[in-house]
């Protein structure tokens, strides 16, 4: 591995209540059809362009005021409207759609394309959006859990956009690629973040990885399906540096906290 | 090269299929709605650490009229295994106190709950080479992605043992590279929605029957095509490939009268 490879920095700022100017990334959001995280209203705030695949807008509608139950659900309705609602349309419920369109969502309907996923759907739509920039990073909860070969799907997204930046948001963990042009800082929030990580080889195995700031650190160490895996490592601080000769994926625990709202 | 045939009748009424010989692994997540299924169909019943405590506190949710104590007492685990750092202090009692064996291996660090079942199950003599035990492993998706990657790494590490991971949504198994695999599905409980998953490394040539979208020595990887979102058209996949993979295909939600009613 060159120590003349550019570095990657990673940050998690997008899960800080309110976003360091100095670190400021234009954000958007893509929700797709699972469970919404209880930090979603979070990200809502922060991204500058809000989409829902498909059937998201379903959760939107019906899981979002749950988060905020001392409130008027149509209040917050009004209040988190997706930008766009994009996809092949085949889960977003006729009432759900209704109440959208009135409020002026634009809504893409994709059906004619089966050859892309809903993901895909969207990313695309971001990446043609004036939103694209270089520091542009894309946020998408609900692309874990539920069907496996949706959940590989999303993962290979990642793998198929390596140029893009993006990470999938769950209740319990975040998922960013570790493309293996660079060396990559990953910038841990200790308050909101950890102690749980993993390095993850999907796709192909790795030969060397080397790392800092775990407390099982690898050292030129191969890793691969049928042999190790980086699981349930643990961040000792709040910078961990990766260097692989395959691209990886960066998996770590998000903390409970007792109020995410902005 | 040798056939490997799988098929899915743990999902099937226990009292219809030829005796198979099941073990049952239940990890700490959201047990699925035929779980008491799997259970009835198993010889072997283990919880790893905080499985157990899905067992205390789920499964009575599956029987709302019965009562929650008797349905315990029913579904008893043989034992109870893994590093004891989730399981609760009072479901813990409560099973030691109807027999169930209990193996603390908190001094292990080193393997993961569902690993510390799975040696348990190979080495039990239950297990024997003639007859041996296929795994059932529920909770072992969702949650920590971590956590998941090491599960599904777990399929990979025990190639000669059949394991499979069950959710509500779907199923998941390795198709080892060394054979050719057929794949027979019960239409009424499984599909239509599959795929083909070279989660390890790229497949240079893999071949398929049976599939909406089959494959005809196609390349697959991470990064380029993975087969997501297919469709399965009949009862008989076929599938060979030049690397191991993982196959998934969608479980279908079934009326809970009529799968958790057993014998």
């Amino acid at each position: 591995m060159s120590s003349m490879e550019e570095v990657m920095i990673h940050s998690s700022s997008f899960l800080l209540p309110s976003i360091p100017a100095d670190k400021a990334s234009a954000y958007a959001i893509v929700v797709l059809n699972q469970n919404l995280p209880r930090f979603t209203p979070l990200l809502w705030e922060h991204a500058k362009l809000r989409l829902c695949a498909d059937g998201g807008a379903n959760r939107i509608y019906d899981e979002l005021p749950l988060f905020f139950p001392h409130e008027d659900a149509l209040l917050i309705r009004n209040r988190y409207k997706p930008d766009v609602i994009k996809g092949d349309m085949d889960s977003i419920r006729p009432d759900v759609l209704n109440f959208y369109v009135s409020l002026g969502t634009k809504v893409i309907d994709e059906s004619h394309d089966q050859d892309t996923t809903d993901l895909d759907k969207c990313i695309l739509f971001i990446r043609d959006s004036t939103l694209n920039q270089e520091s542009c990073r894309i946020l998408a909860t609900g692309a874990l859990g539920g069907r496996f070969d949706h959940e590989a799907g999303n993962l290979n997204v990642l793998y198929r956009y390596p140029d893009t930046r993006i990470i999938l948001l769950s209740d319990d963990c975040l998922i960013q690629l570790l493309p293996k042009t660079h060396r990559h800082e990953i910038r841990v929030q200790p308050s909101l973040q950890g102690p749980h990580c993993g390095l993850i080889p999907i796709g192909a195995p790795s030969a060397k990885t080397t790392t800092t700031g775990l407390q099982w650190d690898l050292n030129n160490t191969e890793m691969r399906f049928g042999g190790l895996v980086s699981t349930s490592n643990m961040v000792k601080g709040e910078k961990i540096t990766v260097e692989s000769d395959s691209d990886l994926l960066w998996t770590i625990s998000i903390k409970k906290q007792d109020s995410t709202r902005p």
